[in-house]
């Protein structure tokens, strides 16, 4: 059933593209002469013989992928190539071990966020250009997966959002939808990324930063050309846009897609998540600045509000840029913060975590059972955006509710098992599989994942994959029942 | 009005009731002179004329108890008694809070076992029978709720027991099935206990110990009218007993009757609960004993696996027993049992959290789930115990499940935004929800609630009750819909 042969010859084209993605750091490297340049240089003569290789075993072995190759082309792409792009790095740090490479790799191409890096004001241009670039390619990425291919997998419910999608849909090969769906939104994407450029320059960045900023924030990545992250400019304005722009990010970019066809705001206001992210954010923001004045963290009401916003919406939409060392408030507010980028960003944006989608579905679900238990013959039916909502798709979701909080506690105890403590293993587990970056304590805002050994990030790096790839994508692959046929 | 006439009578026979059980702990003073029968004196005077007035004055309006008044009554129930079991404590210890007698005694009547109260070997003997005896009663309650109440109110997917349980089971009326049931039930209950006092008392409790520790053994309670719990024996012979009883407490008491009835082991080989439940905790027993030997917690092997047995299965099984401080063990030991402590236990127990039973399903629907993403069109039923289970049984567990993730998590949060440590909080919340008794951090096996404020008090308190009441059938009083007729 699987096509192995397929799956490869797709793979070996998206091989060449990372290794043509690998031209923009080149560039920057060749520019600014910042000594880098042969990193890249290798890095891309690596890939492209991959790719190459890929390509001539595949020869002639092109089949329509269907739904399981789907699956096999999705896990292998997300765990294979940041092995390819780990390459530049550790080309140009000779000490850099292969796992933590691959961390690193993956914690972008996943637009987690969560750094083994220290000091990345003093490395080269061009390495922090490639890290940020990773992002926004992952974030390209994620957006077909999640609007695309998921749905069309039936991964955690997500046939839910098929009708919504810009593209043909009642086709069965996964291909044509594909690119259909993937021009649509990229243009979007970049639509707003350009825009995001343009307003992060005037708000303070230098042109450099201003870009590689823009491709993490659109993305929900979170790396940052600095240690101290936003906090490095400590500008409100600045802090301003960039919230702005996580909040795009974080909405689904096939309403964004409607925005510009129907050129009517209209269309936010009737997406079925939108507004409960909207809500869901202003009351946390408002709730913890004013816990943090309570407190007295902050002497006035201003300041606590202004960290409270930037920090709850980039944890919240799984960005995980910081402006302050946020680990150093009442426990309450980093906690709540780390169990908000669970559950708040929109599906189809580039935010990770259970959606909104699901737990509103979830909400619903459960008061249809407090229902059921007064009505024991009622039919209930769910609806959402005004449609009934089959059952098929809330046992899928529920599944998937399921399957999420179990792998939470499944790699916390696992953690634990390695010698970590409690808050730094449920921070660890938490910021990795809602690909969100930073965690709490040694791994906190003002820290890096770098004081942990290669057997937890090896762990954090599939955790970050897992939760990635809603789960189940992943997990499937590994069953028996998948490979027969 | 009618309809809570009713309730209310009911309620103010079981109060009435209530007051006889006081009798016990009323010979034991006035047998040792212990200088507490004065509490006692009073407190079935205040108790028994309350039931006796309440049912005077609800008399007229008695008629048969529907469905939807189990909810108001089973609360009530949980809620009333323990307010009357604080009497005697309020008494004789002039020094101890409402809030906190409250707590104790909602923890003796939910079988949780955690305590504010320090110094128990210097309490009057009377007092600590009352603890324990007062656990042994909410034991009794606790199994009918679980084998013929819950079922009847169809919360989270309890329907599954119906067809399981001894009694009538056709009509819809609460009365006579609760009373045929319970006669069942409370026979093997007692049986149980009898053994397990003539056991202890065997193996070396005096006379009076080995009754309480029955009491809250058979309960899977956990007070011990010693600070050190059975740490004060260190006796080998003891503690395997105590396992053995707390595994038979951790079976339903459902299968128990069935096996008894026939004279036959065979319904337990039958029981996908208990074969579960037994393989869980002799897997888990094992790995805990060879992580912490690995570590080096104890010093040679047998007395690691001592330790491990003895406190792996009090924590498993809700009981919260402990002959260690756990709490100093590697931190993935602890928190692994109090993991299990959400989920070991079989539903027609008096154990708390998720039971086996839902454990079981969930694990089948996650399965199910997998295997529909690779077969889309297939019908795949959810079995256990080779019956098919219906979809609205496994919707309800589901929504069950994710209403008890809810809860936790906000329970949690609400701890610390008290200023608990996350640790102290996850494992309270935890602990009480699951009707466990110790936590970890401030409220460990060596620590006392007595470190909570008045708030959070208020708090566990409300989660033993939740936890208990297997949550929606409190959540549903919460709801409008409730109150309409």
């Amino acid at each position: 059933m699987v096509q192995p042969f397929a799956v490869l010859h797709a793979l070996s084209a998206l091989t060449l593209v990372m290794a043509l993605a690998m031209g923009v750091p080149l560039l920057v490297a060749e520019l600014l002469d910042d000594g880098a340049r042969f990193a890249f240089e290798g890095g891309m003569l690596a890939t492209a013989a991959v790719g190459g290789f890929l390509r001539i075993l595949t020869y002639g072995k092109q089949r329509e992928l269907r739904v399981r190759d789907g699956f096999l082309l999705v896990a292998s792409g997300w765990a294979g190539l940041p092995v390819l792009a780990a390459l530049p790095l550790v080309l140009y740090f000779r000490d850099l071990s292969l796992t933590r490479a691959y961390f690193e790799a993956v914690s972008a191409i996943t637009t987690t966020g969560a750094t083994v890096f220290v000091g990345l004001d003093g490395l080269p241009p061009s390495i922090n250009f490639w890290r940020c670039q990773l992002q926004w390619m992952g974030g390209m990425g994620i957006i077909v997966l999640a609007i695309a291919i998921l749905p069309m997998l039936g991964v955690g419910g997500s046939q839910l959002f098929k009708a919504e999608t810009p593209g043909p849909m009642k086709d069965n090969k996964l291909t044509p939808r594909m690119t259909e769906t993937a021009k649509a939104l990229w243009l979007v994407y970049g639509l707003i990324t350009l825009a995001c450029t343009i307003a992060m320059k005037l708000a303070g960045m230098d042109w450099l930063d201003a870009l590689m900023h823009a491709f993490t924030t659109m993305s929900l990545g979170g790396m940052s050309s600095h240690d101290a992250s936003f906090a490095y400019w400590n500008s409100p304005v600045l802090e301003a846009v960039t919230i702005a722009f996580m909040l795009l990010a974080g909405m689904n970019f096939s309403t964004h897609f409607l925005l510009l066809r129907k050129r009517s705001l209209s269309v936010y206001a009737s997406d079925p998540e939108v507004p409960a992210y909207l809500g869901v954010l202003l009351v946390s923001v408002l709730v913890i600045a004013g816990l943090l004045w309570w407190v007295g963290a902050y002497p006035e009401w201003a300041s606590a509000l202004r960290m409270s916003a930037f920090n709850v919406v980039s944890v919240a939409t799984t960005t995980g840029y910081t402006s302050v060392d946020y680990g150093l408030w009442p426990v309450f507010a980093p906690m709540w913060m780390l169990i908000m980028s669970g559950f708040t960003s929109c599906s189809g944006s580039t935010g990770a975590g259970i959606k909104m989608m699901r737990t509103r579905l979830m909400a619903q679900q459960a008061v249809r059972e407090m229902r059921r238990i007064l009505h024991p013959k009622a039919v209930l039916p769910i609806r959402l955006g005004g449609r009934v909502v089959e059952n098929q798709i809330i046992f899928a979701v529920l599944a998937f509710m399921l399957v999420y909080g179990v792998c939470i506690v499944v790699v916390t105890l696992l953690l634990a098992l390695s010698g970590m403590n409690i808050v730094t293993a449920f921070s660890a587990t938490m910021a990795c599989i809602n690909n969100l970056g930073p965690g709490l304590n040694e791994i906190g805002p003002s820290g890096t994942y770098a004081s942990l050994n290669g057997v937890q990030l090896s762990l954090l790096s599939a955790t970050m994959l897992l939760g990635r790839l809603e789960m189940f994508t992943l997990l499937i692959v590994f069953t028996p029942g998948f490979w027969r046929r | 009005m009618g309809r809570f006439a009713t309730v209310l009578n009911l309620l103010s026979v079981v109060v009435a009731i209530f007051a006889l059980a006081m009798l016990l702990p009323l010979a034991v003073s006035l047998t040792l002179e212990d200088g507490a029968e004065g509490a006692y004196d009073l407190a079935i005077l205040i108790t028994g004329v309350a039931g006796f007035l309440g049912w005077v004055v609800t008399r007229g309006g008695r008629r048969e108890l529907q469905p939807r008044d189990g909810f108001l009554f089973v609360v009530l129930v949980w809620s009333v008694l323990p307010a009357f079991a604080t009497v005697p404590l309020l008494v004789y210890l002039p020094g101890l809070s409402f809030t906190d007698a409250y707590f104790e005694t909602m923890s003796a009547l939910t079988a949780t076992g955690a305590t504010v109260l320090s110094g128990l070997d210097g309490l009057p003997p009377s007092i600590n029978v009352w603890r324990c005896m007062l656990q042994w009663v909410g034991g009794m309650g606790i199994i009918v709720l679980a084998v013929a109440i819950l079922p009847l109110l169809g919360v989270g997917g309890r329907q599954l027991l119906k067809a399981e349980t001894p009694g009538p089971m056709k009509e819809q009326q609460l009365t006579p099935r609760i009373a045929q049931t319970a006669k069942g039930l409370w026979l093997v209950y007692l049986l149980l206990t009898v053994l397990c006092g003539l056991s202890y008392a065997w193996a070396g409790m005096d006379g009076l110990d080995a009754m309480m520790h029955a009491f809250t053994t058979v309960a899977l309670g956990g007070f011990s009218s010693h600070d050190a719990s059975f740490a004060y024996w260190n006796s080998a012979l003891i503690e395997a007993l105590a396992v053995v009883f707390m595994l038979a407490a951790g079976v339903s008491f459902g299968t128990h009757f069935v096996a008894l009835r026939r004279v036959s082991l065979r319904p337990y080989r039958f029981d996908a609960e208990a074969r579960a439940f037994f393989s869980v905790c002799g897997a888990s027993v094992a790995l805990v004993a060879g992580y912490i030997f690995l570590h080096g917690a104890h010093d040679n092997f047998p007395t690691t696996a001592r330790y491990a047995l003895f406190n792996v299965v009090s924590v498993a099984t809700t009981t919260g027993y402990s002959t260690t401080d756990y709490a100093v063990w590697p931190l993935f030991a602890p928190l692994w049992m109090l993991m299990l402590s959400t989920f070991s236990t079989c539903s027609g127990s008096a154990g708390g959290g998720i039971k086996m039973m839902r454990a079981l399903l969930m694990f089948q629907q996650a399965l199910r789930e997998m295997m529909r993403i690779v077969h889309p069109r297939a019908l795949i039923p959810v079995k256990l115990g080779g019956q098919v289970v219906e979809n609205n049984i496994i919707f309800a567990v589901l929504a069950y499940m994710l209403v008890y993730g809810a809860t936790l998590t906000l329970i949690t949060m609400l701890l610390t935004a008290t200023q608990l440590d996350f640790m102290t909080a996850f494992s309270a919340a935890a602990a009480c929800l699951n009707n466990l008794g110790p936590g970890l951090g401030e409220v460990g096996p060596t620590s006392t609630y007595a470190v909570l404020d008045d708030f959070q008090t208020w708090v566990c308190t409300f989660a033993m009750l939740l936890g208990r009441l297997e949550l929606m059938t409190v959540f549903v009083l919460l709801t409008p819909a409730f109150w309409r007729r």
